[in-house]
């Protein structure tokens, strides 16, 4: 153990819990002070059953299903002494009713039966009232087979009722709260989960209880119905089948499907998650994704995920999909070929190309395809490119969060600095557990040039104009050391206000602290001086190499850190580097799709005769229809690999369908095209080409798919038996993933550089600036119909001044011109937009790497 | 024994013919089968029938607990949902896959058991005989019984809201 | 024992919701004395010391209540429980309609002795009427000066408003009116922890009843053992009963704690109707249990201590009479009736169990069930009792399984069968009066 790691052990032993020692039945435990019944006997295996119990949440008390005898031991008022029964044991007073086990907290003493006649009697009694009024339409509910009402009425319930099924209440079956989320109102069992979760969890209470008694019942107010970006979750803590989603209606029963774990790849978070899949003759026999689940993992994303994660991945099932390797023939045609003749022309023609070859590569591959990738274009000694806009992945190596981190561990006493992101938007899980450690107590700065989801939890918002992210950063750790070099005329203005001041006390006198930069309105060149400004304040207030400090950065794409780590670089000037080109391999990434003028680059490589493009796609991209070879590739749900995601946890996602016929793994293709240039990459295995990562990337030495799969306990207990918390199972079986070492915390001192301040730029007119959505129009979600209606349109926001000053009404269709181009664009406008710039939401059809002049017509 | 003594020889010859001659007029065991078909038991299980209402609506709900509680593994369903454009079944779902392998089957009857709505019953017919494996998998339209006199065939086109409950109550539907 | 006027003072005095008419019967003199003369703690103290116990039901001591407020988090609050909502029970209305002044004495009083600078008077939905004449008073009293900021030179600051429920019953439980205060759906949080530690806006609260605060002026101004003067040792004080049923004379009636009931009905209610013969007494509005009017039950004494021993509670001394002419049957119909109305849906017994009561009740009366749906009836009523979130549930039993159990005889007659079951009834009666 190195000495970090020891002194990491005995920080975390420090706070020592109070342990409450108490009895359920019959059994004793000690669990934490403050711990409700429930969990103390979940701890010891004992079940008390619940429905509007959920350890996530606050508890309620209302189902009345935990009902049990609680006792407590009798002291002597005058002496202060538990009274004694006769035989010596302690006297112990047992209420005159029985207590909700949700709601009540263990003491020291206590006595809990759940064995008794009465409490038994509670349930059954307590089921029946449930049942008078459930439709009991089981054989066709979703729930059914993984519904905590059906597991608990066979465990606990009567046998009979005694109600009339002809006086049974009857309400709306088929309630549609917005186009993904179905409320069937005569299952509902008013226990709240939904609505609790989506007011204390994820701040959008946009459901809510209306009426009263036997009419209660669950109304959505918003527009459009249900608008958040977790409504699937509600359906996973929904006990019975109330609450359904469109996409996995009457999709199969739970106990069809099969379930394999995987590692969402839409964001650099990295959700765990199931995919369930089932064979379906609808798809003529084929195995096909039903849903996707969270899977538990404590580190990264709990028991959620966003409804991105939950329903695109439709994409992956497309018709559209590529299913064969074409080459350009005589005529100018893409042509399907073998893969021998393509890999054979793809070799030949990188060979010619020597080093004269530029590889890009999408941050949406594996590593193992990354490394692959990354290992040929080095062998010919070509240049190895990534597709992002976000700059620092060196930098997250050196100071990222040390291993042994959990964003859950920040409370009190810790303070977290959330620069240039939308957090909800750029990474969800991390906006929900950023905001979870804020309520925990954990001082919450966050530094943005509008109001974003975070700023009501945040204890100091700094502001300032787009550009000048790093200042902010840098202004800050002039509050806080003010031997800082070369101040420029932005941090000297950001330094002024007392809020950044203050900020600046609270983060020197945090016990730790994490840093989060996304990328709000910055370009690749912003994004270099804001990481650096973000590593410079870590290291210079001494919070870098230790668990739960350190950097993180909310990349665009869900593996961006993993292709820093395999040495591939961002491209200062994509379009010049591709004119460059003799050959381009171009991989998970669509630069002709993306932006006109790298289209022109892409064309001008097309039709240079001596030049050479090749495409490894899912789809027929509008780069993939220049190309000269086009390789079809499996998507990640048809294989095997890993990802790195932003606190740089590596962790494995599993095939859950197979692949097409004539389909490979990038990686595979990658090492196809190897052999044929004498150069011995694994081919087959991921394992092995990740053991071979191992030997040649110094942070990733220690990562094997065999420790990536270890797994721990975790809290709160989930098993697939588990009738306690909600049936739809959670249970992560498969693995943890592996959290790397930081640079820093190998005991290595960072090398750094002062970070390079730039001034807001200054424009006479409007300035563009790239914002980020959640719903994009990406390739891997659009084909997601469910969320057609949600996307993004190809939009701007303007703030209201600006729509006033060009009188542009709300929706209207503008001209925007930018960078050369002209497109057509809703104008959306809101309050919170800085006057003078316009936001333009990534991947919506408007192209924009960093801020731009902008002209709006209306 | 002595087989030229006609004493010896005839009385059981005499039995023999007696015998065949009794039998001659008794009734045949034997059938005719094809022609003649012999009536099963009551509760002789061959091969499924998907069963309608008396309207001509389909029992089956699609809730493929038959599926669920068949030993050999020899059901396959899929679910649809039931619009009022399209209606097959009172409820919300109908099964628009229902297939049986017949080489599978074990006729147990236990989806008759686990069937909530009597929408499949082992019936009478036991000639179930194919010339290749993909023959023995019976279809949903050749399990569905035919539709009762008065009854109308499905799907068909419903007022909207007629049908609003999820799982149809126990009797003729409206 | 005569009426004694301490809260329906209006009936002696003229005029005396005019401040000039108030303030020359003593009016605000307590509340001056208070402000000037006496440190919070001291007033708590006479208040406690005059035995006043909680006027709204449960009858719980009132000072001791104010001792309870966590006096390491403030701000502290005052809320006054006007949602006056239990069927027969109209004593609240009478008070600040007629006796506004005092009243608000009493919530001042109130505010001063727990350290509250606003105050809440949570109203019914219906008594919007009286929401704007309670303003209005409220103006006038921040007129003269006794209402406001730094009150008579001390560093204290009173500000009372009046908030209107949406007219639901739960309201009068005192965590659905916080809740509904805080504008949130009313519905009942889980106790403990009790308002006085965790109330309005997670803040100490007192939740007392109108009545109750309205004899805080006489204690404050004459002292704790005026109002001992009345009643008895543990009830101490005088009470409004609201007469209501098949009496000659319904009517508000403020008499000393431990009048009886044959007082009650028949020296002040003028008797039963037509001279009929009286059957049965419900104490406390809807949600009591049915005393059986024998001469035993006529004699015991309307206070917190006797009338449990006639199998019932005194709550808020709503007391319903009912005569020979009445069968339970449709009485229960009624009360279930309502409770199912009122019912919150929060918990699942009560949701669900008044639903299906009101299911058997309604069968039960109209003659379309048989014995076994009166035993089933009974036991769903025993299934509720004790698992509910607040009192509600309970509540909605009491009536039902006493009924049940004391005047089996009705609910035999009407059902239709009544053979070999009814000495089943006998035992489950017997189950509950255990």
């Amino acid at each position: 153990m190195t000495e970090a790691v020891e002194n990491q052990v005995e920080e975390q032993a420090q706070p020592e819990e109070k342990l409450v020692t108490l009895t359920i039945d019959n059994i004793e435990v000690s669990v934490p002070e403050g711990t409700v019944l429930v969990d103390a006997a979940k701890k010891i295996g004992v079940d008390i059953p619940v429905f509007c119990y959920h350890p996530k949440m606050e508890p309620v008390g209302m189902c009345r299903m935990c009902l049990v005898e609680v006792g407590r031991p009798v002291f002597d008022r005058a002496t202060g002494e538990p009274v004694l029964e006769e035989d010596g044991s302690p006297k112990i007073q047992f209420g005159p009713k029985l207590d909700t086990g949700c709601t009540v907290e263990v003491s020291e003493g206590m006595v809990v039966r759940g064995y008794t006649e009465e409490v038994v009697d509670a349930r059954k009694e307590v089921l029946e009232f449930l049942l008078t009024s459930h439709p009991l339409d089981c054989p066709i509910c979703d729930k059914g087979g993984e519904c905590p009402l059906q597991n608990l009425t066979m465990r606990y319930g009567p046998g009979t009722s005694r109600f009339i099924f002809d006086e049974k209440h009857h309400a709306a079956k088929h309630v549609p709260l917005g186009e993904i989320i179905y409320l069937d109102r005569e299952r509902c069992i008013q226990c709240a989960r939904c609505t609790r979760f989506q007011d204390e969890v994820v701040d959008d209470p946009v459901i809510g209880f209306s009426q009263r008694g036997r009419s209660l019942e669950i109304v959505t107010f918003s527009d459009p119905g249900f608008d958040s970006y977790w409504s699937g979750n509600t359906t996973d803590i929904c006990p019975v089948g109330a609450l359904t989603t469109a996409d996995f209606r009457f999709g199969a029963r739970p106990w069809e499907l099969k379930a394999s774990a995987s590692v969402c790849n839409h964001c650099p978070v990295g959700c765990n998650t199931t995919v369930n899949t089932r064979r379906e003759a609808k798809s003529g026999g084929e195995l096909v994704i039903k849903r996707m689940m969270p899977r538990q993992n404590e580190y990264i994303n709990e028991i959620w995920m966003c409804d991105k994660g939950r329903f695109a991945h439709h994409y992956t099932q497309s018709e559209e999909r590529l299913t064969q390797p074409m080459v350009r023939n005589e005529v100018g045609e893409l042509e399907a070929t073998s893969w021998e003749a393509a890999l054979d022309l793809v070799a030949e023609e990188f060979k010619a190309a020597s080093d004269g070859l530029v590889t890009l590569a999408g941050a949406r591959l594996s590593n193992e395809d990354l490394f692959n990738i990354q290992q040929v274009t080095e062998k010919l000694g070509g240049k190895a490119l990534q597709n992002t806009h976000m700059a620092g992945g060196e930098l997250v190596a050196s100071v990222g969060v040390g291993q042994g981190s959990n964003l859950s561990d920040l409370g009190e006493g810790d303070a977290i600095l959330v620069v240039a992101s939308d957090l909800e938007e750029e990474a969800p899980l991390y906006w929900l557990r950023i905001k979870q450690a804020s309520e925990r107590g954990a001082t919450l700065v966050v530094a943005n040039p509008r109001d974003t989801k975070l700023s009501s939890k945040a204890n100091y918002e700094l502001r300032y104009s787009y550009g000048e992210e790093a200042a902010a950063v840098m202004a800050l750790l002039g509050s806080i050391s003010p031997k800082t070099p070369g101040e420029s005329e932005a941090v000297k203005k950001l330094s002024r206000g007392q809020e950044v001041k203050d900020a600046a006390t609270a983060i020197s006198e945090a016990n730790n602290l994490v840093v989060l930069y996304g990328n709000e309105g910055t370009g690749l060149a912003t994004s270099q001086s804001l990481a650096d400004a973000c590593a410079n304040l870590l290291v210079a207030t001494g919070h870098v190499g230790k668990a739960n400090n350190g950097l993180i950065a909310v990349w665009d794409k869900g593996n961006t850190q993993g292709a820093y780590d395999m040495g591939l670089v961002p491209s200062e000037d994509l379009a010049a580097d591709l004119m460059s080109a003799k050959a381009a391999y171009i991989v998970a990434a669509d630069p002709a799709g993306d932006d006109a003028t790298l289209a022109e680059a892409i064309k001008a490589v097309e039709e240079d005769a001596e030049k050479f493009l090749v495409v490894q796609e899912l789809f027929l991209t509008e780069s993939a229809k220049l190309a000269d070879v086009v390789l079809p590739v499996q998507a990640n749900t048809e294989r095997q690999g890993t990802y790195t995601n932003a606190e740089r946890r590596v962790q494995i996602f599993y095939p859950a369908v197979p692949a097409p016929v004539n389909v490979h793994a990038d990686y595979a293709v990658a090492a196809n095209i190897a052999e044929r240039l004498d150069l011995k990459l694994q081919k087959v295995i991921p394992a092995q080409v990740m053991a071979q990562i191992a030997e040649t990337v110094s942070d990733y030495a220690e990562v094997s798919y065999t420790k990536m799969a270890e797994v721990e306990e975790q809290w709160p207990i989930i098993s697939s038996e588990d009738v306690f918390y909600g049936g739809t199972s959670y249970e992560n079986e498969q693995g943890m993933g592996q959290q790397l070492q930081p640079a820093s915390q190998g005991g290595e001192s960072p090398a750094l550089s002062f970070a390079q301040v730039a001034d807001a730029p200054k424009v006479d007119g409007l300035l563009a600036v790239p914002v980020t959505r959640l719903y994009d129009r990406g390739s891997t979600v659009v084909p997601t119909e469910l969320l057609s209606e949600r996307l993004t349109p190809t939009s701007v926001v303007l703030s209201p001044d600006d729509a006033e000053k060009l009188s542009i009404e709300p929706d209207a269709e503008v001209t925007v011109k930018l960078n050369g181009t002209e497109t057509k664009a809703q104008a959306r406008i809101e309050a919170g937009v800085p006057q003078g710039y316009v936001l333009v939401p990534r991947s919506v059809g408007i192209a924009l790497n960093s801020p731009s002049p902008v002209e709006i017509k209306a | 024994m002595n087989l030229y003594n006609p004493l010896k020889v005839v009385p059981p010859l005499v039995t023999g013919l007696w015998t065949t001659f009794k039998s001659t007029l008794k009734k045949p065991v034997t059938i005719q089968y094809p022609e003649v078909k012999r009536p099963v038991r009551e509760r002789y299980k061959g091969r499924h029938e998907l069963k309608r209402y008396d309207n001509g609506l389909e029992k089956c709900i699609g809730c493929a607990l038959c599926a669920a509680a068949c030993p050999a593994d020899a059901i396959f369903v899929e679910a649809s949902e039931n619009i009022d454009e399209k209606r097959f079944s009172p409820g919300e779902r109908y099964a628009s896959t229902y297939e049986i392998n017949m080489l599978r089957c074990i006729f147990c009857g236990y989806c008759e058991d686990a069937c909530p709505t009597e929408a499949i019953v082992l019936g009478d017919n036991y000639e179930l005989s194919f010339t290749d494996r993909s023959q023995a998998i019976y279809t949903r339209e050749m399990l569905l019984d035919p539709v009762p006199a008065g009854g109308e065939p499905t799907p068909r086109e419903v007022e909207p809201g007629s049908f609003d409950r999820s799982i149809p109550e126990m009797k003729d539907p409206a | 024992m005569p009426e004694a006027y301490l809260c329906l003072r209006h009936r002696e005095i003229e005029n005396i919701d005019q401040m000039d008419v108030y303030r020359q019967n003593g009016g605000f003199s307590a509340w001056e004395k208070a402000i000037s003369q006496m440190q919070p703690d001291e007033v708590t103290t006479e208040v406690f010391d005059s035995g006043l116990r909680g006027r709204g039901g449960a009858g719980f001591p009132t000072g001791l209540k104010w001792r309870f407020m966590d006096g390491n988090n403030w701000p502290h609050y005052v809320v006054v429980n006007a949602d006056e909502s239990e069927p027969g029970t109209f004593k609240d209305r009478e008070i600040m309609e007629s006796n506004p002044l005092q009243f608000l004495e009493g919530v001042m009083l109130t505010s001063y002795a727990v350290g509250a600078n606003l105050s809440y008077i949570y109203l019914r939905g219906e008594f919007w009427e009286l929401a704007h004449y309670l303003d209005e008073r409220i103006a006038e009293l921040e007129k003269e000066g006794l209402l406001g900021d730094k009150l008579f030179g001390s560093d204290y600051s009173l500000r009372i408003r009046t908030h209107l429920g949406a007219g639901a019953y739960i309201c009068g439980e005192e965590t659905a009116l916080l809740e509904s205060l805080e504008g949130k759906l009313g519905q009942p949080r889980v106790r403990p922890p009790f308002p006085p530690s965790f109330g309005l806006y997670g803040k100490p609260t007192v939740v007392n009843n109108v009545e109750t605060l309205t004899n805080v002026p006489l204690i404050i101004e004459h002292g704790s053992s005026y109002y001992r003067k009345w009643g008895t040792e543990k009830s101490a004080g005088t009470k409004v009963f609201s007469l209501s049923g098949r009496v000659k004379k319904p009517g508000n009636y403020e008499l000393p704690l431990g009048t009886t009931f044959r007082e009650l009905i028949y020296e002040y209610g003028g008797g039963i109707i037509d001279d009929k013969e009286v059957k049965a007494i419900m104490p406390a509005g809807a949600s009591s249990s049915m005393i059986v009017a024998n001469d035993e039950a006529l004699d015991t004494p309307m206070d917190y201590e006797n009338v449990p021993n006639v199998g019932a509670q005194l709550g808020s001394a709503s007391i319903i009479v009912i005569d020979e002419t009445v069968s339970m049957d449709w009485l229960i119909n009624k009360t279930v009736h309502f409770f199912k109305h009122e019912s919150c849906g929060k918990c699942t017994p009560c949701r669900e169990g008044t639903f299906w009561m009101s299911n058997v009740t309604e069968r039960v009366h109209e003659g379309q069930a048989n014995w076994e749906d009166v035993i089933l009836l009974q036991d769903v009523a025993t299934n509720i009792k004790g698992k509910c979130l607040c009192a509600l549930g309970d509540f909605a039993t009491e009536a039902v399984t006493t009924a049940i159990e004391r005047f089996p005889e009705d609910f035999k007659a009407k059902a239709k069968s009544n053979g070999a079951a009814s000495e089943e009834l006998v035992e489950t009666s017997a189950a509950v009066a255990d």
